[in-house]
């Protein structure tokens, strides 16, 4: 899957496509510095990948973020987080803890 | 896409002191997990344990406070880690100098989707620890 990110292009297309419901690739190629067909070859990665979700919608196919791959990162940022702040309450515990505290 | 975690923390210690519980084994024990060994060099071997939770790794920076090349006192902790078959993630513990001879440490740690950039390869932590150094000179 990361493999599939490597590529900038291909991070700025699923950024792209992630602040919206959907998008086609004549209107990612609008709005990106490259080619239509360019923008098809990506998103294809993309989904082959498993990170985007391809839906017809009359002659065009519509792609979306699939939803799995961010639900893993916030559980991931949910489960790392809990077990940093464990970690630092046992080393505050070590040192003793100031009042200035952004965990 | 922000698979990024950072905490910080205000301890009433040194930097020097703060420097020596995230780099003595016998310290890093009380706090990071239950087994450390950390091979204190760019490149050495990192091993971690907790119960039954391996995580095993690379060290990428250490640079203890006092250096020039840091901001005043400041030190730095870096290095990987990923249990088999997990996607790697690095870590960065980062001392400051604070007010009444305190330290500010702040921990990030991210996973490499935000940083593939940085590191220029994609890491995978699939099939053991094939990630790092060793992925660099294969």
């Amino acid at each position: 899957m990361f493999g599939a990110l490597a590529d900038p292009t291909r991070r700025a297309l699923l950024t792209a496509i992630s602040d919206r419901p959907a998008a086609t690739a004549t209107e990612l190629a609008a709005e990106l510095p490259i080619s239509r067909q360019a923008v098809l070859k990506h998103l294809t990665a993309l989904a082959e990948a498993g990170l985007l979700d391809r839906e017809r919608s009359g002659r065009e196919v519509r792609y979306r973020v699939t939803p799995e791959p961010l639900s893993d990162a916030v559980s991931w940022m949910a489960e790392v987080g809990g077990q940093w702040d464990d970690r630092l309450d046992a080393l505050g515990r070590q040192f003793g803890r100031g009042p200035h505290d952004t965990a | 896409m922000r698979d990024r975690i950072e905490r910080e923390v205000f301890l009433i210690a040194t930097p020097e002191e703060v420097w020596e519980a995230l780099t003595d084994p016998a310290t890093l024990q009380g706090w990071l997990a239950e087994e450390v060994e950390l091979e204190l060099r760019p490149g050495g071997d990192a091993r971690f344990r907790d119960g039954s939770r391996l995580r095993t790794g690379w060290v990428e920076e250490v640079s203890p406070p006092g250096r020039r090349d840091l901001d005043e006192r400041g030190g730095r902790l870096a290095f990987w880690w990923a249990e088999s078959g997990e996607p790697a993630s690095r870590v960065e513990l980062t001392l400051d100098p604070a007010e009444h001879e305190g330290t500010l440490l702040r921990v990030v740690e991210t996973r490499p989707l935000e940083i593939l950039d940085l590191v220029g390869i994609p890491l995978r932590g699939a099939g053991g620890a094939t990630f790092g150094p060793a992925l660099v000179a294969a």
